[in-house]
């Protein structure tokens, strides 16, 4: 035909013309205040979440050893109160005037009711009763229930004990059993809740990181109506399509490992000993979860890409980006709700692989090599695939010029 | 030099461009004229080789644009139909953008695009965003990054729609400067002042088809009119929508 040479540009020309695509997706993202707030929003939102949840749990700890127990009716059972008050981290305080209407509302935890009959049936050696108001579906009172629970149970037993030596009866007659209690605390339980939102806060930033760049280098540049003078570059379209995703997947990366390097800042902040959690994230343990979720971002970005470039326009891909990331979290919502052993194949499937790993890590054992393998390479080869479908949605006339 | 050889564009039941042939010679300028809808954007697109014509041959200096799409655009210059800009870029960034897409880079960038700057008047807004540009200095802008590989044919679609007059002037001026430097200029257009004050040739277009094709002069001799808006109606075969 026309005698030129093949068209075919050498492999390096292509690579440098991807990394300037790359290089002015970044730049004009950078200047994007939506873009950066995509990138920065795990790395902000997310240790502000932990600290505050962190500081509730630790707080409640506290709260449950200096517990105010509000008393109603104290005058019925001086001896009952100054018993009370002789244990450790305990005070008696005012019950308010209407106390199961200030349980149910949650104004306090509990309330100890002390009724006027107390005194005349303890003396006659008949069961005195002591009202204790609370609410079950209120969890974050139970240990402060469990503990007045306690201490009025103890006093009960030594005054039967009491009574017992009295009457020349040895007490341990009346104790057949002798129940020894193995707790694990409610805020040590809470705390490891707020250590598996580790790994649904790294998904959300393996997947918000790049969306605004996969969006505006897609969608947006056929909306701003720029995409067809980029066309007429002599840049193949694979090469533009790559160099666009790789922006994206930088950002997402960029954003994972923002995320969880202030995380887990913010976590060496929290005495987690004292709330009785041994583990650690140790810088170990953090390269390994980074190892884990990055792959996951190529293929978050690819998917993203495609999206942009189907959709007819930006709003419409942002709707099904929206989509998108209820379908990906629901796997780790899932497994929060049913546990899910793990099994071999599970690895190889996005989002759940990534999901396993993360958790092993942080049940205190790391993965082996085949996990990790499994999971990074599916993700990968998968991102490929996308890239390439995005490639040919590109060499569509009437994908370019906005159907 | 461009040779366009009978290519043919169907969208569904609509034949867009039905058979155009032409050839756009080194050092002049060619007008593409014709009414909208008569199918110039599309054979400019087969042209810079964003769209495929369905059948036909299309030669960009002998580069085949159907089957080498790239080395073919590597040879144009184009300000297509619509020119979007990316705000949140300078006007040097989007220059050296397409620059180094070109596979420009260093200092022969930097001269190139200096160059562009001074040869479009726009040293003034080189290194603002074009966020809030004006349409001028927004054109101006897309020209300089369609020029910066300096290509020996240049494509402008339509490039004085909306402008006012001082930047429809200054867009008349650049086409003939680079028609003097030698270079193959085609550029689209309904505007019949534009097209009799700057071209060298004129291809009439309408519904698809190559009406005419032929000097300013020619065309009047043709068409048997000493205007050449009358001419360009009767060729076009516009009289009856008109009348």
């Amino acid at each position: 035909m026309s005698g030129m040479g093949s068209p075919l540009l050498p492999a390096r020309r292509r690579i440098r013309q991807a990394i300037v695509i790359l290089r002015k997706e970044l730049r004009d993202s950078f200047r994007d205040r939506r873009a950066l707030f995509s990138i920065f929003f795990g790395a902000i939102f997310f240790p502000i979440v932990i600290t505050l949840m962190m500081n509730r749990v630790a707080d409640r700890a506290r709260d449950a050893e200096t517990l105010a127990i509000p008393v109603l009716g104290a005058e019925n059972a001086p001896a009952l109160i100054d018993w009370i008050r002789q244990q450790d981290g305990v005070t008696i305080v005012d019950a308010p005037a209407e106390p199961e209407l200030a349980v149910r509302n949650k104004d306090v935890d509990v309330v100890v009711i002390i009724p006027k009959n107390f005194g005349e049936r303890f003396s006659g050696s008949r069961p005195a009763p002591v009202r204790i108001v609370s609410d079950s579906s209120n969890s974050t009172a139970q240990p402060a229930v469990q503990r007045v629970r306690q201490l009025i149970a103890a006093y009960s037993g030594q005054i039967a004990s009491l009574r017992l030596i009295a009457r020349g009866v040895s007490p341990t007659i009346a104790n057949p059993l002798q129940i020894q209690e193995i707790e694990v605390s409610s805020a040590q339980q809470r705390a490891a809740v707020v250590l598996s939102f580790i790994p649904l806060m790294l998904m959300i930033a393996a997947f918000t990181g790049g969306m605004q760049i996969a969006t505006d280098s897609t969608a947006g540049e056929r909306e701003r109506g720029s995409l067809e003078p980029l066309l007429v570059n002599p840049v193949p379209r694979g090469v533009l399509v790559s160099g666009k995703w790789l922006a994206a997947a930088f950002a997402a990366m960029l954003s994972v490992a923002l995320t969880a390097g202030l995380s887990v800042a913010q976590l060496q902040l929290v005495p987690l000993q004292d709330l009785g959690i041994r583990f650690q994230l140790g810088r170990n343990e953090v390269l390994g979860m980074l190892a884990a979720i990055l792959p996951l971002c190529p293929l978050t970005a690819a998917v993203q890409t495609y999206i942009g470039t189907y959709a007819r326009s930006f709003k419409e891909a942002q709707s099904y980006m929206g989509v998108l990331i209820s379908v990906m979290m629901l796997p780790a919502l899932l497994s929060s709700l049913y546990p899910i052993a793990d099994r071999v194949w599970m690895y190889p499937v996005p989002v759940i692989g990534q999901y396993l790993l993360l958790t092993s890590y942080l049940g205190g054992r790391a993965p082996g090599i085949l996990p990790f393998a499994l999971s990074a390479g599916a993700a990968v080869a998968l991102a490929i695939v996308f890239i390439q479908i995005t490639t040919r949605l590109f060499r569509n006339e009437r994908i370019i010029f906005a159907r | 030099m461009i040779t366009i050889d009978s290519i043919h564009k169907r969208f569904g039941d609509v034949h867009a461009v039905n058979g155009v042939s032409f050839t756009a010679g080194n050092g002049c300028v060619t007008g593409l004229l014709g009414p909208n809808g008569a199918g110039k954007t599309t054979t400019l697109r087969m042209l810079y080789a964003l769209m495929r014509p369905d059948s036909g041959r299309i030669l960009v200096d002998d580069v085949d644009a159907v089957a080498h799409p790239q080395a073919a655009q590597a040879r144009l210059g184009v300000l297509p139909d619509g020119f979007g800009l990316y705000p949140r870029l300078t006007a040097r960034e989007h220059i050296r953008y397409y620059g180094e897409l070109h596979g420009l880079s260093g200092q022969a960038l930097d001269r190139r695009a200096d160059e562009l700057f001074e040869l479009l008047d726009m040293q003034a807004i080189a290194d603002r965003r074009t966020a809030g540009f004006s349409h001028g200095e927004r054109t101006k802008v897309a020209i300089a990054r369609a020029l910066i590989h300096d290509p020996a044919n240049v494509l402008f679609d339509e490039p004085t729609n909306g402008l006012d007059v001082m930047s429809t002037r200054a867009v008349r001026e650049i086409i003939r400067r680079l028609r003097d430097q030698g270079r193959c200029v085609l550029f689209s257009s309904h505007v019949m002042q534009e097209v009799s004050a700057l071209c060298d040739s004129i291809v009439v277009i309408a519904s698809g088809h190559v009406v005419a094709d032929g000097t300013p002069d020619e065309l009047r001799e043709l068409s048997g009119h000493a205007n050449l808006e009358d001419a360009f109606v009767s060729l076009a075969g516009l009289r009856e929508r008109t009348a």
